[in-house]
């Protein structure tokens, strides 16, 4: 039986894996699959506690939630980083300065 | 009849709005106004008859009307401080409103013929009409504010009526001095009235009665002296200085720079009159101050002292004015010694005599243009209708029988008298009659020295006599003369011939003055008082009296109740001021027609002097009083002002000012504006500082930022 402490420790390695990428990655694309990463890490979360802790069905649904959720941020970020490629010509992170000051 | 505010206003309204609207547009009208003016006096005549026949009509003394309404209110708490103005009509009140409505209409009658041709027509009926309206008013007062209100009102009206001709320098100096001295009485007026406010609580006439017959007054002290002696004295002090009795009589005199019938309206309707009438007003409030022997002796003083003074004028209008002072000194003898009913009745016939005497004078000077005396002469047969009013009027202030004159003043002289020499007091106050008697004696003689020098003789100056033009009769040039000629017999006021009890005329029953006026009953007014916004309409019938004519004069002094005393001190008054009438005027006769004695001006050549010059009154009161002591005094408290409080209150608190300013600037400049506005800069820029590194616009420094907020937190918590 596996237990409650290897899901969260994958979850912590996928969270990390993700948190890492969204800081040391240039790329926006890049920077977004780490965002996937953090979110799928709290799904799985919701999913083993809901599994090991609570017995019902509750995490599992939040965890379809997020997945929507997910997919639909994708979908807005990605077409952030094409409106910002037509802008910039380029999808570096430290070009994206305007909110500056 | 129904008394409401519609029906009596009216009266005072009238030649108010008359007054306000010459004032106003009076220029533009025609005629200037003087039509409005008259009618509207004559419209408050009308309404002051129907009132006056009301009264007259129900024969009771005790009947009287009193409207209240409340003119302000500054209570806060217990402390109640109500001023009400009221309507307050009796007996006197109504005799009084048809005297003073009756004669003014008559001199606004004569004042558009006598002024006809000044360049300040309209003005002088803009002021006549506001002197009037002010009277009235006064007279219809319930309490004594409204009456010291109207009293300065009429101080104001005189001060510009006898400035009238203010091109003349010695007109703007009488009238600065008439207001100046009446103002000496009227501080005093002042002060008693809120004596009398600390005792009662209120000014109502009606109050004040209810007040001394409580005893309120009776244990009362001011400056070691009875409250009611001191409210009484102050009272009497306006009395003085409005009737211009010793020692404030000097503004009188000077009062006849005025125009003529200005000069009718002052000395007999309005001005004057008001002054005895207060003290009439006021006689309980005088009798329980005790004060009954000082005015008696006022009042003799002025009467004696005014007939002498006038013995020596040369000029027409100083006679009749130094004659009113000793008249109104009459006046004030039967105030003091409780011969309130002739006192009143003297104020009433007086007014009409004398209004008709300052015509008549108005009527020579207008034909003549000439006032003094001595030029004048034999004008009789120029100036019939002039000198039939005149001649009677003198009779009438002489003394002589059938005529009012005598009817009043016989008395009062009969009323002192008998205070003086029969009532037991102590000797010493012989001294009124005696100066009564022989001032009656002077006033007979001085009147027709006056009457023999204007219309017997032969003229003096001839060029004068000739140009003065034959007088026919006109509608408002002698015919108010004419009326007022008619009301100075004396069966009018008496009902009788003489005032004695012989020659009943008209088949009076009754002697309607003596029932009708009387000295306030103060017990009838007791819980009658503070009945606000009521209308207290009392119509009590007394009985008439069996024995009306027993004593005729009312007399409430000491021994009133000695009947047998006062009827004899009343035939030996009577028989001495006809004895003294005739020989007075018979003194006159021998010197100035006869001229088989001769006028002893030589013979007395100091007292001749003194005579001239007033007694030194002007003299002592400029010379002495204002040069040596208000000047000086003047002249100190101006060097107090400049050198005290200009130089260290004025300045100094300039300079604790400046200093003030000073540290208030700094604290300005550093506290608030440094630290403050400025501070608040420097902050905000620091702030700025802090945060612009923060905010780099780098999205995974903003990341790492929230990664460590998050697990700071998370790790706080967990801890």
């Amino acid at each position: 039986m596996i237990s409650l402490a290897s899901y969260l420790i994958i979850s912590i390695i996928l969270f990390v894996i993700g948190l890492m990428v969204m800081i040391a990655r240039k790329n926006i694309v890049a920077i977004l699959l780490g965002i996937e990463l953090i979110l799928n890490a709290a799904a799985l979360n919701f999913v083993a506690y809901s599994k090991f802790v609570t017995n019902n069905l509750d995490g599992h649904i939040f965890a379809l939630f997020i997945i929507v959720v997910a997919a639909a941020e994708a979908a807005v970020g990605l077409a952030i980083v094409i409106r910002f490629f037509q802008l910039k010509e380029t999808i570096h992170i430290d070009e994206a300065t305007q909110l500056r000051n | 009849m129904e008394y409401t505010i519609g029906s009596i206003a009216p009266i005072f309204l009238f030649p108010f709005f008359a007054f306000v609207i010459n004032a106003f547009i009076g220029r533009k009208l025609p005629r200037h106004g003087d039509w409005l003016s008259v009618i509207a006096i004559f419209i408050s005549f009308l309404f002051a008859l129907r009132i006056f026949f009301d009264f007259t009509g129900t024969f009771a003394t005790d009947y009287y009307i009193h409207k209240v309404f409340n003119w302000f209110d500054l209570s806060a708490g217990t402390q109640v401080f109500k001023v009400n103005m009221g309507i307050y009509i009796d007996n006197m009140t109504a005799v009084m409103l048809l005297m003073v409505t009756g004669v003014a209409t008559l001199i606004h009658l004569f004042s558009t013929w006598y002024m006809h041709d000044d360049p300040r027509y309209g003005r002088f009926f803009v002021y006549v009409s506001l002197f009037t309206s002010a009277m009235i008013g006064l007279v219809l007062s319930d309490n004594l504010l409204s009456v010291f209100i109207f009293w300065e009102l009429m101080g104001f009206c005189s001060y510009s009526l006898i400035g009238f001709y203010y091109e003349k320098e010695k007109a703007g100096n009488a009238s600065l001095k008439a207001f100046m001295t009446t103002r000496a009485g009227d501080v005093f007026f002042l002060l008693g009235i809120v004596a009398i406010w600390q005792v009662v609580g209120s000014v109502s006439f009606v109050d004040i009665y209810a007040a001394i017959a409580d005893g309120k007054f009776a244990n009362q002290q001011v400056l070691g002296i009875g409250l009611a002696t001191f409210a009484g004295f102050c009272v009497f002090m306006g009395t003085i200085g409005k009737s211009a009795q010793f020692p404030l009589q000097v503004w009188l005199p000077d009062a006849m720079m005025g125009p003529t019938p200005c000069s009718a309206l002052i000395h007999a309707a309005t001005m004057v009159a008001a002054g005895v009438y207060l003290s009439l007003r006021t006689y309980p409030l005088m009798v329980a101050g005790d004060l009954t022997h000082f005015i008696a002796l006022i009042g003799a003083i002025t009467a004696f002292g005014a007939a002498t003074i006038a013995l020596v004028q040369t000029d027409l209008k100083a006679v009749l004015a130094f004659s009113t002072i000793s008249q109104l000194g009459y006046m004030v003898i039967g105030v003091g010694v409780g011969s309130y009913n002739a006192a009143f009745m003297h104020l009433i016939t007086h007014a009409v005599f004398k209004a008709c005497l300052f015509l008549s004078a108005g009527s020579v000077i207008h034909s003549v243009h000439e006032q003094e005396m001595p030029r004048l002469g034999g004008l009789r047969k120029k100036l019939p209708f002039t000198f039939l009013a005149m001649m009677c009027c003198t009779l009438a202030i002489a003394g002589v029988p059938f005529f009012a004159g005598f009817v009043s003043k016989d008395r009062i002289l009969g009323d002192a008298l008998f205070w003086g020499v029969f009532a037991g007091q102590n000797k010493v106050w012989m001294i009124v009659p005696i100066l009564g008697f022989a001032g009656a004696f002077l006033t007979a003689f001085y009147m027709f020295r006056m009457m023999f020098l204007i219309f017997f003789g032969k003229p003096r100056d001839h060029h004068l006599y000739d140009h003065c033009h034959h007088e026919h009769i006109g509608f408002n040039s002698n015919v108010p003369l004419l009326i007022l000629t008619v009301f100075t017999l004396g069966f009018w006021y008496c009902g009788t011939l003489t005032g004695q009890s012989f020659g009943k005329v008209f088949g009076a029953k009754t002697e309607w003055f003596k029932i009708l006026i009387e000295a306030p009953k103060v017990e009838k007014f007791v819980g009658r008082s503070n009945q606000e916004f009521s209308s207290v309409d009392t119509r009590i019938k007394t009985e008439l009296p069996k024995a009306v004519y027993h004593h005729q004069s009312g007399y409430s002094g000491p021994s009133a109740n000695n009947e047998h005393g006062l009827h004899s001190a009343h035939t030996y008054g009577a028989i001495g001021s006809i004895i003294i009438a005739f020989s007075g005027i018979f003194l006159a006769f021998l010197m100035y027609i006869k001229g088989s004695v001769k006028p002893m001006a030589d013979t007395f050549k100091g007292w001749t002097k003194a005579l001239q010059n007033r007694y030194y009154f002007d003299d002592l009161y400029v010379g002495v009083l204002i040069q040596k002591a208000m000047i000086p005094f003047n002249r100190a408290l101006s060097s107090f002002d400049m050198g005290i409080y200009d130089r260290f209150a004025i300045d100094g608190w300039a300079k604790v000012n400046r200093v003030a300013f000073k540290a208030s600037r700094w604290f300005d400049d550093v506290i608030v504006d440094a630290v403050g506005v400025d501070g608040t800069g420097v902050a905000v820029n620091l702030f700025n500082l802090v945060l612009r590194i923060v905010q780099s616009g780098k999205i995974q420094f903003y990341f790492i930022v929230l990664v460590i907020t998050l697990a700071s937190y998370v790790w706080s918590v967990n801890l």
